[in-house]
């Protein structure tokens, strides 16, 4: 028989308290659960709290093991909780399971058990372990799922990509989207940096870095970058990127950046042309400004000249006089009208009336302009290169082809180089929306920094040359654009001039 | 009346030329200008007289639109000459048939070397205003 003294017995007391406290106080279901080798279930203990876990009255809690499992376990979470049961019975390993149980009171709530499993010298296997309510954290995981699964669907919905730096590893995060966007796989990927920063264009780059910089040193409330990154085809989206810092160090520097690609291609293309439309419109309109300019310089020259010539041969008596004023009244009153020519021709270009097109042989209208010049060439030994394809046409109106042609290859001859040969060339390309008329010719050249924004204004001439006014290359220029078209010049004093004309195809 | 013995009409148009010729006559001022058809012609003169020690003109009569060296042209080379030989100011008036705003306001940035603006045609009041 064993004996206690006193001291023992007071050790004793206390543990009892201690282990009387952890059960009765314990939030958690604290449990034994026995299987016996007849397949009997019954629950050799169960802690107070199982009238609180599961909503038991006093009563209930002796009646058998199965009967309380079978009246609180969900329906349909009941057959996966005995073959948990019978699974850790069999293999005699840690019995861990999550269940719902519906309750009269509470309704549904979340469990979680666990439990050490032993068996005895009778093959009787016993459960000891507890159960948990996990109520709270299921509905919490449950909102999280649904909010992830939400923000999920507005990303796949709104395109956007994701990505996510961890800075001290430099490798970032991007998602299918972000990968998608530059045409690879679209896959959840984790790659280093430069596999974004690589593509940027060179000329983007300095601002891509830039803005991330002033976020990193918190000049800005976040990160903010529309930047040109080339996708796998080799060519370049526009993509605007946004950032975050969501974690520094104690040193309050960055180590997690999260952010959203969005693709604003089309976005950029829209203002493209937008600002080209503008650009069109401002170049009219200074066009106009200066059609109305021109018109009151030139008349008033011409009209001031009469009107004084008038005025001075008055009271003339002097024969000589009088008739020498009367041949400048002669030349001015023809100037005029000359002015008013070539302002009516300008007229008619803008109206629509004249805007006739027609599918044109290029080669016969070039053969057609080079017999009017052909004097011309003759004296200046001019050689010509045409390059064209003999049944190359074009669409435009056939009046404006000849004056075009006219006026390009005069000009050509008229400022060539006096040290060489003249060699005007003659050649045709297209791209997707032109057909590309290219007149290339080895002159003086003229110098596009000083007189490139003037070269197509009416009476602009550049060259130190007599008969220069200009007027030539203003027409033709209302002519193209009046067409659809545009024309480009490139030049080099002493070498030469290229004037490309751009046919809308 | 007269104040200017050597003066400069610089302007492409032949006809303003002759009117000038006459107008100069008709109202007794006895000069007997040079002419000129652009900026550069006018700037060669000048640049000749100055390699000679010659005197410059006291007055200009300056238009703008002119082929080869126009207006503006004259007075940018006008102002580099390192003009050596004693004597007054040489004043300029430009006369010009352009109202365009930008070519008034230009003068303005010019104003130290352009003394006044005359449209064309010219009138009596203004050859007064010179003479």
């Amino acid at each position: 028989m064993e004996t206690y003294n006193y001291s023992d017995l007071k050790i004793l007391e206390e543990r009892n308290s201690f282990y009387k406290k952890l059960l009765f106080q314990s939030p958690d279901l604290i449990f034994q659960f026995s299987i016996t080798k007849d397949g009997a279930l019954t629950f050799p203990f169960l802690s107070k709290s199982v009238l609180t876990h599961f909503d038991l009255s006093p009563e209930e809690k002796y009646l058998d093991a199965f009967t309380i499992l079978k009246s609180r376990i969900h329906p349909d979470d009941f057959d996966l909780f005995i073959q948990s049961i019978q699974k850790s019975k069999s293999n005699l390993k840690e019995w861990s399971h999550e269940f719902r149980a519906i309750l009269p009171q509470k309704g549904l709530k979340w469990f979680k058990g666990f439990a050490t499993v032993e068996k005895d010298e009778r093959n009787t296997v016993h459960f000891f372990g507890k159960i948990t309510d996990i109520s709270s954290f299921k509905l919490q995981e449950l909102q999280l799922k649904v909010s992830e699964q939400r923000f999920s669907f507005a990303l796949e919905a709104s395109s956007e990509g994701i990505w996510d730096l961890d800075v001290k590893a430099n490798t970032v995060f991007y998602s299918s989207q972000s990968m998608k966007m530059l045409g690879f796989e679209a896959k959840d990927t984790i790659e280093s940096i430069n596999l974004w920063d690589d593509r940027v264009h060179p000329d983007d780059k300095n601002k891509y870095l830039n803005d991330i910089q002033l976020h990193i040193v918190n000049k800005t409330p976040f990160y903010e970058n529309a930047q040109r990154v080339m996708t796998l085809s080799g060519e370049y989206k526009w993509i605007l990127s946004r950032g975050k810092i969501i974690e520094r160090d104690s040193n309050n520097k960055p180590l997690r950046i999260i952010g959203t690609h969005t693709d604003i291609s089309a976005q950029k293309a829209k203002e493209h042309q937008l600002l080209t439309t503008l650009e069109i419109a401002s170049e009219q309109n200074s066009r106009l400004l200066n059609f109305a300019h021109i018109v009151s310089h030139n008349l008033r020259s011409h009209s001031g000249n009469i009107e004084m010539l008038l005025n001075i041969i008055s009271d003339e008596t002097d024969e000589d006089f009088i008739k020498e004023s009367f041949d400048h009244l002669k030349t001015s009153s023809k100037a005029l009208s000359q002015t008013i020519v070539h302002l009516k021709e300008l007229v008619e270009i803008q109206s629509e009336l004249v805007q006739k097109k027609e599918n044109l042989n290029l080669n016969t209208f070039l053969g057609k302009t080079l017999d009017i010049l052909g004097e011309e060439i003759k004296k200046n030994k001019v050689i010509i290169q045409n390059k064209l394809n003999k049944n190359q046409t074009i669409v435009f109106n056939p009046a404006y082809l000849e004056s075009i042609l006219l006026n390009f290859t005069s000009n050509a001859i008229r400022y060539s180089h006096p040290d060489r040969t003249p060699v005007i060339r003659y050649s045709l390309t297209s791209n997707k929306q032109h057909k590309i008329l290219e007149i290339e010719d080895n002159g003086l050249g003229i110098n596009l920094e000083k007189h490139g924004k003037k070269i197509f204004g009416m009476y602009k001439t550049f060259h130190k040359h007599k008969d220069s006014r200009g007027i030539g290359l203003f027409i033709t220029k209302n002519q193209i654009e009046a067409m659809g078209g545009k024309v480009d010049v490139t030049s080099k004093v002493g070498i030469g001039t290229t004037f490309k004309i751009y046919f809308y195809d | 009346m007269i104040k200017f013995k050597d003066v400069f009409v610089i302007d492409d148009d032949k006809v303003f030329h002759f009117i000038i010729k006459k107008l100069f006559s008709k109202n007794n001022i006895d000069i007997n200008p040079s002419f000129y058809m652009n900026g550069l012609e006018a700037i060669e003169e000048i640049k000749d007289k100055i390699s000679n020690g010659v005197t410059m003109p006291d007055l200009i009569l300056l238009d703008i639109n002119m082929p080869i060296m126009d207006g503006w042209q004259f007075l940018d080379e006008f102002r580099k000459t390192k003009k050596t030989t004693e004597g007054g100011k040489t004043i300029i008036y430009l006369v010009s048939s352009s109202d365009s705003i930008s070519d008034i306001n230009k003068a303005k940035e010019y104003q130290d070397q352009v003394k006044d603006y005359f449209f064309k045609p010219m009138t009596l009041d203004d050859l007064r205003k010179i003479f």
